[in-house]
């Protein structure tokens, strides 16, 4: 179980200085840098056994939310937990309960698919041979046991997203948390990840929490058990794909989506314009 | 005993990843084990060819028949007289000469008979560095000349020699023949400095730099592993590498010493595995305080070549502070030794003069180097999580 309430995080962003020769202006005191608010309020509940689906256009916050959900940054206000556990508070005992596939899946060029995976293994407090045995076993799962001994240097898109998918996995955490997994990858691969994510959503696969951060409508109707829609840093909307068509009253998703994500927008535009 | 464990993966997997660098590696290896080698080679061709030219007897003179007399001297001397060639101004400026050029003047003979005093011109080039070499032996020559010159003439009229040279000097050169070398393999010191540097840099900044590049240092923190652990490790796999670099570098001197030709440096040149261990006490240290310099100052870039250009300054400022020692003519200064680099220069230039260490002088530069590495690899923690997101 992933909770998150009222989450909260803003950026100070460098100036782009107005004259290329800046020394009219120059002036000892320090004006404050501009402020971004990337997340205002994001609140949302990810039950075991479920797949929650966290779709938002871009820009929207959602990886700044995932980032914080990892204990990388630490939020300005809110709570998350996983498992219980306070993020904030056991940031290195809540990560032990997950697996995160995050926007930066970059590999060791010099190792091969097998030894990234264990690495992570190993560092998530593994033996090596448990590490190596839960390596093949994802591979299989992924379809990539030719790949295990490849080095990564001249893996595809798709191959380097499996690798870095299996990587995560690696500890069999029981919370999963991916952004945007499906990037780069074709028809065949994003079937075969549907059907794995699926799979381990069911109390046969280990009944775990799984949170899929998605800008793209199709993935979210198709694999999605509830939608959590994130528009401009705040949590606009949440609920099955059922209930979000018929709160909007649309039959499609795609103007639903429309509707939910970009209407605050429209009301603001209107408000500036009146 | 977590973090032990967590360090130790870390490490290996970092050590793992640098060995396999190999193109990178294999340049490193074998710039660093051909160095000492080559350097020797270098100086003691050098120094071959200045011992060479000392002991042949040759002086290069323009007009010699109009001087018999000196001729008859510079004979007696055993010294053998040659013709300059006609264009000899050019060939020194243009160093194709390497010996000073005599010229006697036509009435040399006459003028030196009369009881006047004939003047010779002795020609070199001071950029030149072998002609000013062979000028201090020239002149050596035609002053003794001179001197027999002077006391014939004084005999004639019955006054004695010694008149003419009231005193006696007697010259002591105080340095060892280690000492004396010393003067020439100081610039062996500084290309192992360099060699540590270099072999540190690439480990240092493809685990920082090219870890945030590569965009694998976000999924690696999100490990439960604490932020020091995971420096640590990475730091021990990067002083690990330039540690090997400095001992080979150190190794290599010992076969480089078969390839001397010159038997005054070989004469002088000692080394031995005793200098080798003392190099290696000041070394070490050394290149774990640049491995978490490096580190620290590549931790803020985004990518390696960004880290590269920042790093220079690093490199400059540990690789050129010995030439400090080098311009300062007034010896060596207490607080060298709190500068890094230069005291690492300090201290191995005193293995190859053959003298000892005190105490201070080797807790000093030690210190410098555990505080510079803890603050390194400090400062390298603190940062690592907000470098990942950035």
């Amino acid at each position: 179980m992933i909770l998150v309430e009222h989450l909260a995080r803003s950026f100070t962003v460098a100036r782009v200085p107005r004259k290329v020769w800046p020394l009219k202006s120059f002036s000892f005191k320090r004006r404050p840098l501009p402020l971004v608010h990337a997340v205002r309020d994001v609140s949302f509940a990810a039950p075991d056994g479920h797949i929650t689906g966290l779709l938002g256009p871009n820009g929207a916050g959602k990886t700044t939310t995932l980032r914080m959900l990892a204990g990388l940054i630490t939020p300005d206000h809110g709570r998350m937990s996983v498992a219980g556990i306070d993020v904030v508070r056991q940031p290195q005992a809540a990560v032990a309960h997950m697996g995160v596939l995050s926007d930066a899946r970059g590999l060791y060029p010099r190792l091969s698919a097998r030894e990234n995976i264990v690495y992570f293994g190993r560092l998530q407090g593994m033996s090596l041979e448990a590490a190596q045995a839960r390596a093949e076993t994802l591979a299989r799962m992924l379809d990539m046991l030719p790949l295990l001994e490849r080095r990564t240097d001249g893996f595809s898109q798709g191959e380097r997203m499996k690798t870095a998918l299996a990587r995560a996995l690696v500890h069999d955490p029981a919370h999963i948390v991916l952004d945007e997994p499906t990037n780069g990858l074709d028809v065949l691969a994003t079937r075969a990840l549907r059907e794995s994510l699926r799979f381990l959503s069911t109390p046969a696969g280990g009944n775990k929490c799984i949170i899929f951060s998605t800008h793209i409508m199709q993935e979210v109707q198709r694999l999605c058990d509830s939608v959590v829609v994130v528009a401009q840093g705040c949590t606009v909307a949440s609920g099955t794909v059922q209930e979000l068509l018929q709160r909007t009253g649309e039959i499609d998703f795609e103007e639903a989506f429309v509707k939910l994500a970009f209407a605050p927008l429209a009301d603001s535009a209107r408000g500036v314009a009146s | 005993m977590k973090h032990w464990r967590n360090i130790w993966v870390v490490f290996t997997k970092e050590l793992v990843d640098a060995l396999r660098d190999r193109r990178t590696l294999l340049v490193l290896l074998a710039s660093s084990v051909l160095m000492g080698p080559l350097l020797l080679l270098a100086l003691s061709g050098l120094i071959a060819s200045l011992e060479a030219k000392a002991e042949l007897r040759e002086v290069l003179v323009v007009g010699m028949e109009q001087a018999p007399t000196l001729k008859n001297f510079f004979e007696r001397q055993t010294w053998v007289v040659k013709t300059a060639p006609a264009e000899y101004e050019r060939l020194l400026r243009d160093a194709k000469l390497g010996d000073p050029v005599l010229l006697v003047p036509k009435d040399f003979e006459a003028t030196l008979l009369r009881g006047d005093t004939p003047e010779l011109e002795l020609v070199s080039d001071s950029a030149n560095k072998k002609s000013e070499a062979g000028v201090r032996r020239v002149l050596e020559l035609l002053r003794a000349f001179g001197q027999e010159r002077a006391s014939l003439s004084l005999a004639m009229r019955g006054v004695s020699a010694e008149l003419l040279s009231p005193i006696k000097v007697q010259e002591r050169d105080l340095a060892s023949n280690q000492a004396r070398a010393a003067k020439f393999t100081s610039m062996l010191t500084f290309f192992v400095l360099l060699a540590v540097i270099s072999g540190a840099m690439n480990a240092a900044l493809d685990s920082t730099a090219g870890e945030r590049e590569r965009g694998s240092l976000e999924p690696l923190l999100m490990n439960p592993v604490a932020a020091l652990a995971l420096v640590l490790g990475k730091w021990c796999a990067v002083a690990a590498v330039a540690m090997l670099i400095a001992v080979l570098s150190c190794l290599s001197f010992l076969p480089g010493q078969w390839l001397l030709r010159s038997d005054t440096l070989q004469a002088m040149f000692q080394f031995g595995w005793h200098e080798v261990a003392l190099f290696l006490v000041v070394l070490l240290p050394f290149a774990a305080a640049v491995s978490a310099v490096l580190m620290a100052v590549a931790i803020g870039s985004k990518s390696v070549k960004e880290a590269q250009a920042n790093s220079t300054v690093v490199m400059l400022t540990f690789g050129l502070l010995p030439m400090v020692s080098l311009f300062n003519q007034s010896g060596d200064e207490p607080w060298h030794l709190w500068l890094p680099g230069l005291a690492q220069n300090i201290l191995m230039m005193r293995v190859l003069k053959g003298e000892s260490f005190t105490t201070l002088q080797i807790v000093v530069p030690l210190l410098v180097c555990v505080l510079l590495t803890v603050a390194g690899v400090m400062f390298v923690a603190s940062r690592v999580r907000s470098a990942a997101v950035k």
